[in-house]
C-alpha cells in the first residue's frame, strides 16, 4: 500500500506531529466549507473509513514515519459522531503504532451533540489528553442561525461530561455572527470561563463561497451586511481580548487564548515551522529538510517552497503569534533573503509590529490588520 | 526602364469600419498571386498585431499587385490601404492623393454609414474615380438591392454597375480586378520635368533609418539621386529605392505613375512628413504638391507608471513608437499623486488606446492613465495666452480672462427613429445643433456642433447604445470658442489629487461632481481609515461620501491545511494591490482614474 507522507524529499526531518482527519457530520452547518459529508452515525462508510486509517497509520509506523511525534490532532468533521466504539478502535490501533504515552499531547474534536459520558472515560484511558470542544455561542439563537446541531444546554452539558476526565479543555466561539450582539457574545464568554475550561478559541465568521451561508448574504437574508458583520467581529475580537485576559487567560496567537500551560503544542506546532504528517481525506502533510518545505494532500504535491520562500512563512506563521519571533532569528533569515530586516523596520514605522526584549511581536493594530502585517512578509520571497 | 504610365493602376480600398475593407484586399493579394496562400495570413495589409486583432488599419500599406487582365495585358496595380477611422482622417487624405482610384465598399447588411459618406467624399474631393463594391452579399441577411439604392441616394453614385463580391468567399473579385483596369484611369504625369513625389506614409527602421513611402508624380526617383523635402526642406540621397510586393523589391527607378519605397537614410523621422513633396535638390520644381499640413493631436492624457522604477522603459518605449507615428507627442509631467510620468498627445481616442496597448503589451509597461483631455487655449488678464494641456497646468481663476475650447463638425447618420435620441444626448453634451438632412427614407444626417472635450466624455459609446447600435458618426475640427469652463478637484482624505482633476463647463460642474464622487465611493476600497470624497471647485465643495473604514483585515484560521490557502488569499491579495496606486495613504485602484470618463448624467 501507499505510505501517506513516505519519502519524496531526501534527508527529511522527522514528523513532530500527526493529523487525522475524519470526515464526517451528524449534519451541515450553514458556514461550513471544510471536507466533510453530513452522513448517519451508523452508515457502513464510517468503520470502512476507519478500517483504511488503521492500515494506513499501521503502514506510516512500519514505515519509522511515527517515531517523533510530539503531538496527534483527530480532527473533522466531527470526530465524536463515529461513534464510541470506532473512535476506540482508531485509537486502540494509533496507540500500538506509537508511544501514545501521556507525555503526547492528544486532541480530540468534539461536537456537543454526540460526546457522552462512556466516551468521555474510553477516550482518556486510550491516550487522548485533550478535548476540543466545537461550541461557537452559547445563545439558542444564533446557533439557530448557524445551523449547529446543538443547543446551549447541550453544549454545556458537554463540557461538564469532558471535565469528568479532562482538565485540558478547549471551547471554539465565533465572533460577528447574524443576529449575534455584543452582550451575547460576551455572556458566551463568561459562560465558558465560567464553567473552568482552559482554553478558548476565537473565530471570526468568514462567508466562504459556495457555502448556503454566503447564498443568504447575498440575498440579505439577515439585517447586517457582510461589511456590518465585520465590524462587530472587530469589536468583539477586541472585547475577547480585554475581558478574558482578566480572566487569567493569555492570547498566544491570533485567534487563541490559554491559561498557563494550556497553550496547544500542536497548533503551535504548524505555526513553528515543524513537519507534520496527515492522515485521511484532504489531510494536509507537510514535508522538510534544509532546502525546501513540501505540502501534499491525498499524494498530490500542493505546494513547494524553496528556503527563502519557507524561511519567510516562518516569519509569517511567527508573527500570528504573541511571542512573535526573534530578532536573532530575522537577522538570520535577512542573511538569505535581503530586505526581511527592512520589512520589520517598515511594519514598526507603521504600527503593526513592537520589538520587545529581543523579539519582534504584533501590536494591537498587527493583530486587527494582520493581513497587511503577513502579506508584507510574504512578499519577501 | 521605368514602367509606361499607361499599365499602372493606382487605388485605395475605402470603407466604413468593419465594412471587410482589409478581408477584400486579401483576396486581391491572393487571387492574383501576389501572396501565395501558403503564406496568406489574414489580413496580411495589417501586419501589427493590435492592428489584425482589432481588425482595424492604423498605417496605411501599399502593395504592388501584377495583374493579367482579360485583354492579356499585364498591369501593375498599386494598393493603398488606408487607416480606418476617423482619427486618421488626414492620413487618409494623403493617401487618397496618390490615388486616381478608389473602390468604395459598402457592407450589405448595413449599407451606407457615416464614415462611407466621409470617405466617399474625400474620395471625390480627390477627383478619385469610385467604383462601388457591395461586399459580405454570402451572408443571409445581405440586402444588395436596398444597398445600391442607398449608395445611389446617399452619395449620388450611380451604382447600376456596382460591384457583387463577398471577401470571405472571393465572388466578385475577378469583376473587381477588370473594373480596376477599365474604370480607373492611367497616371498622367511629365517624365522630362523635375522630380515632384507625395510621401504618403513613412516608417522607422532600426537599420535603415526613415522610409518613406511614395508616388511619383513627374519625373523619376532612383538610387544615389540627391532629393529634398519640401515643405522640412532637408537634402539627402536615396539608399535604395523599391516596390513592395508585399515584401521590397529593389527597383532601377520609380518613374511617373509609379508607388514604392524609398530608403532616405535620415535618422530623424520629424524629416519626413506624411503630406510632404520630394523633389530634386539642385533644379527641383517650384511648387509642391497641394495639401499638405503639420499633423496636430487632439486629445491629451497623463501616462504614468504605476512601478516608479518604470520611468525610463517608458520614456524610451515613447521614443520609439513615436519614431513611427508623427502624431504622437509627448512631455514630462510630474503628478504629486502620481509621479514621474508624461503628458502625451493622439489624433484621437482610438489612437490613444492603440498607444497605451502598445506600451503594455510590446514594452511590458503597467501604466495609469488619466482621464483624456483636450487643449484649451486659456487667455489671461495680462494678454497671454496658454495652450492647456493639462487641468494641472490651469492658472488662478484671477488669472483667467476667458477660456477657448476646440469645437467640431459633427456628422450622425442614423435611421430617423432615434432623431429624439440623438437630440437628447447631443444636448446634453453641450452640442449646437446646425441642421437635418433626410438622406433616403431610412437615413437621417445631423450635422452638430460639439466641443470635442464631450465627444471623448463616451460620447461614441453612449450614442451607439442609445441607438441600438445603428448611428454612426464621423467628425472634423471646427474652431476654437469661448466657454465657461472651470477645473473641479477632487478630495481624497481632504487632499486634492491632481490627476483627478478635470476641466468641466460650468453649468455641469455640480452634476459631474456629484455623479463622479459617487462612482469613486464604489471604486475606491474601504481601508483602515475613514476617507471623504469630495468634489470642488476652487474652495466650493460642491458634493461629498465618505468610505466607512474597516475595522479589520485577518484571517482567523490558521492550520495545517489553510496555510497554503491563506498564502494563495494573501498572494491574491498583493496583486489587487499592484493595481492599486497608493496615493497618501490612499489606495486607489486604476479604475479611478478612468471613472470620470463614464459619468452618466
Amino acid at each position: 500500500m501507499k505510505i501517506p507522507g513516505g519519502d519524496i524529499l531526501e534527508d527529511q526531518y522527522p514528523y513532530k506531529a500527526l493529523y487525522l482527519h475524519i470526515p464526517f457530520c451528524k449534519s451541515k452547518c450553514l458556514y461550513c466549507d471544510f471536507n466533510s459529508e453530513a452522513i448517519s452515525s451508523n452508515d457502513e462508510a464510517i468503520e470502512r473509513y476507519v478500517d483504511d486509517l488503521i492500515l494506513q497509520i499501521r503502514a506510516a509506523s512500519r514505515a519509522d514515519l511515527l517515531g517523533s511525534l510530539d503531538t496527534v490532532y483527530i480532527g473533522g468533521g466531527t470526530p465524536t459522531h463515529i461513534g464510541n466504539k470506532e473512535l476506540s478502535r482508531l485509537l486502540y490501533g494509533l496507540s500500538l503504532s506509537m508511544h501514545l504515552t501521556p507525555e503526547v499531547e492528544c486532541t480530540l474534536e468534539v461536537n456537543p451533540e454526540s460526546l457522552t459520558e462512556a466516551m468521555v472515560k474510553d477516550l482518556f484511558a486510550l491516550g487522548v489528553t485533550r478535548l476540543s470542544i466545537g461550541v461557537q455561542s452559547f445563545d439558542d439563537e444564533v446557533l439557530k442561525t448557524l445551523g449547529r446541531a446543538h443547543d446551549a444546554a447541550q453544549a454545556k452539558r458537554a463540557i461538564e461530561l469532558a471535565q469528568i476526565r479532562f482538565t485540558n479543555i478547549s471551547v471554539d466561539l465565533m465572533c460577528g455572527l447574524p443576529g449575534q450582539t455584543k452582550e451575547s457574545f460576551i455572556a458566551s464568554l463568561k459562560t465558558a470561563v465560567d464553567l473552568g475550561v482552559t482554553h478558548i478559541s476565537i473565530y471570526p465568521l468568514s462567508i466562504e463561497e459556495g457555502t448556503p451561508l454566503h447564498g443568504l448574504m447575498e440575498r440579505q437574508a439577515f439585517a447586517e451586511t457582510e461589511d456590518d458583520l465585520g465590524e462587530y467581529a472587530a469589536e468583539m475580537m477586541l472585547l475577547a481580548q480585554e475581558y478574558l485576559e482578566t480572566q487569567g487567560f493569555h492570547r498566544y496567537e491570533v485567534a487563541s487564548y490559554a491559561k498557563p500551560g494550556f497553550e496547544c503544542r500542536h497548533n503551535k506546532a504548524y505555526w513553528t515551522g515543524k513537519p507534520y504528517l496527515g492522515i485521511g481525506r484532504a489531510a494536509v502533510t507537510m514535508k522538510q529538510n534544509y532546502d525546501e518545505r513540501i505540502r501534499m494532500m491525498d499524494s498530490q504535491v500542493q505546494e513547494e517552497l524553496s528556503r527563502p520562500e519557507y524561511l519567510v512563512e516562518d516569519l509569517m506563521l511567527g508573527m500570528r503569534m504573541s511571542r512573535g519571533v526573534s530578532v536573532k532569528f530575522a537577522v538570520q533569515v535577512d542573511e538569505e533573503v535581503p530586505g526581511a530586516l527592512d520589512a520589520f523596520k517598515e511594519l514598526i514605522d507603521s504600527g503593526y509590529v513592537k520589538e520587545v526584549d529581543g523579539r519582534f511581536e504584533p501590536t494591537e493594530k498587527g493583530w486587527l490588520w494582520g493581513n497587511a502585517l503577513y502579506g508584507r512578509l510574504l512578499e519577501l520571497a | 526602364m521605368s514602367i509606361d504610365p499607361q499599365y499602372i493602376r493606382n487605388f485605395s480600398i475605402i470603407a466604413h469600419i468593419d465594412h471587410g475593407k482589409s478581408t477584400l484586399s486579401d483576396r486581391i493579394l491572393e487571387l492574383t498571386e501576389t501572396v501565395s496562400s501558403r503564406d496568406m495570413k489574414e489580413q496580411v495589409l495589417d501586419s501589427m498585431e493590435i492592428e489584425r486583432e482589432r481588425g482595424i488599419t492604423i498605417k496605411s500599406q501599399a502593395v504592388r499587385v501584377d495583374y493579367r487582365a482579360e485583354d492579356g495585358q499585364l498591369y501593375h496595380f498599386n494598393l493603398i490601404d488606408t487607416p480606418g477611422h476617423v482619427d486618421f482622417t488626414y492620413e487618409v487624405s494623403r493617401s487618397l492623393a496618390a490615388c486616381e482610384g478608389a473602390v468604395l465598399v459598402v457592407d450589405a447588411t448595413q449599407g451606407v454609414e457615416a464614415q462611407t459618406v466621409a470617405n466617399a467624399m474625400m474620395a471625390m474631393n480627390a477627383n478619385l474615380e469610385i467604383i462601388p463594391l457591395i461586399n459580405k452579399i454570402d451572408l443571409p441577411a445581405a440586402d444588395p438591392e436596398r444597398v445600391r439604392a442607398e449608395i445611389e441616394d446617399v452619395l449620388a453614385i450611380p451604382a447600376d454597375d456596382a460591384i457583387l463580391a463577398s471577401g470571405k468567399t472571393g465572388e466578385g473579385i475577378d469583376d473587381l480586378l477588370e473594373a480596376i483596369v477599365y474604370n480607373i484611369p492611367a497616371p498622367v504625369g511629365e517624365s522630362d520635368a523635375p522630380l515632384r513625389a507625395l510621401i504618403f506614409d513613412s516608417y522607422f527602421d532600426a537599420y535603415r533609418g526613415v522610409v518613406a513611402l511614395v508616388r511619383v508624380v513627374d519625373g523619376s526617383l532612383r538610387k544615389g539621386q540627391e532629393i529634398r523635402m519640401m515643405a522640412t526642406n532637408t537634402t539627402t540621397l536615396v539608399e535604395e529605392a523599391g516596390v513592395r510586393k508585399p515584401t521590397e523589391v529593389p527597383v532601377e527607378s520609380l518613374g511617373v505613375g509609379e508607388v514604392g519605397y524609398l530608403v532616405t537614410g535620415l535618422k530623424d523621422p520629424a524629416q519626413v512628413k506624411v503630406g510632404d513633396t520630394i523633389t530634386n535638390a539642385v533644379g527641383g520644381c517650384e511648387e509642391p504638391l497641394p495639401g499638405y499640413r503639420d499633423v496636430k493631436p487632439m486629445v491629451f492624457t497623463g501616462l504614468f507608471p504605476i512601478d516608479g522604477d518604470q520611468y525610463e522603459p517608458l520614456k524610451d518605449a515613447l521614443e520609439k513608437l513615436s519614431l513611427n507615428d508623427p502624431a504622437l507627442i509627448y512631455e514630462a509631467e510630474t503628478s504629486h499623486a502620481l509621479g514621474f510620468g508624461f503628458r502625451v498627445g493622439f489624433l484621437g481616442l482610438l489612437h490613444m488606446e492603440v498607444i497605451k496597448e502598445r506600451l503594455e503589451r510590446e514594452f511590458g509597461l503597467d501604466l495609469l492613465a488619466t482621464a483624456p483631455s483636450v487643449e484649451y487655449h486659456v487667455y489671461k488678464t495680462n494678454g497671454e495666452m496658454i495652450s492647456l494641456h493639462s487641468p494641472q497646468d490651469m492658472p488662478d481663476a484671477a488669472e483667467i480672462d476667458h477660456i477657448e475650447e476646440p469645437y467640431l463638425k459633427a456628422k450622425i447618420l442614423i435611421p430617423p427613429d432615434y432623431v429624439g435620441a440623438v437630440m437628447d444626448l447631443t444636448v446634453a453634451r453641450r452640442g449646437n445643433f446646425i441642421t437635418m438632412n433626410y438622406l433616403s427614407t431610412t437615413t437621417v444626417e445631423m450635422l452638430w456642433n460639439i466641443p470635442l472635450s464631450e465627444l471623448i466624455m463616451d460620447y461614441f459609446d453612449q450614442l451607439k447604445s442609445r441607438t441600438k447600435g445603428y448611428a454612426s458618426l464621423d467628425y472634423d475640427f471646427d474652431e476654437y470658442k469661448t466657454s465657461k469652463l472651470v477645473k473641479l478637484d477632487i478630495l481624497l482624505a481632504g487632499k486634492p489629487i491632481d490627476a483627478l482633476s478635470f476641466i468641466v463647463h460650468n453649468d455641469k460642474a455640480y452634476d459631474r461632481g456629484r455623479v463622479l464622487v459617487e462612482k469613486l465611493k464604489g471604486i475606491i476600497p474601504r481601508q483602515m481609515f475613514e476617507i471623504p470624497i469630495q468634489a470642488a471647485v476652487g474652495s466650493r465643495v460642491l458634493s461629498r461620501q465618505t468610505v466607512r473604514a474597516m475595522r479589520k483585515d485577518v484571517l482567523a484560521k490558521c492550520y495545517g491545511g489553510d496555510i497554503t490557502r491563506k498564502r494563495k488569499l494573501l498572494e491574491k491579495q498583493k496583486q489587487g494591490k499592484k493595481r492599486m496606486k497608493s496615493i497618501g495613504s490612499v489606495e486607489v485602484p486604476q479604475e479611478a482614474f478612468m471613472a470620470i470618463l463614464k459619468v452618466d448624467e
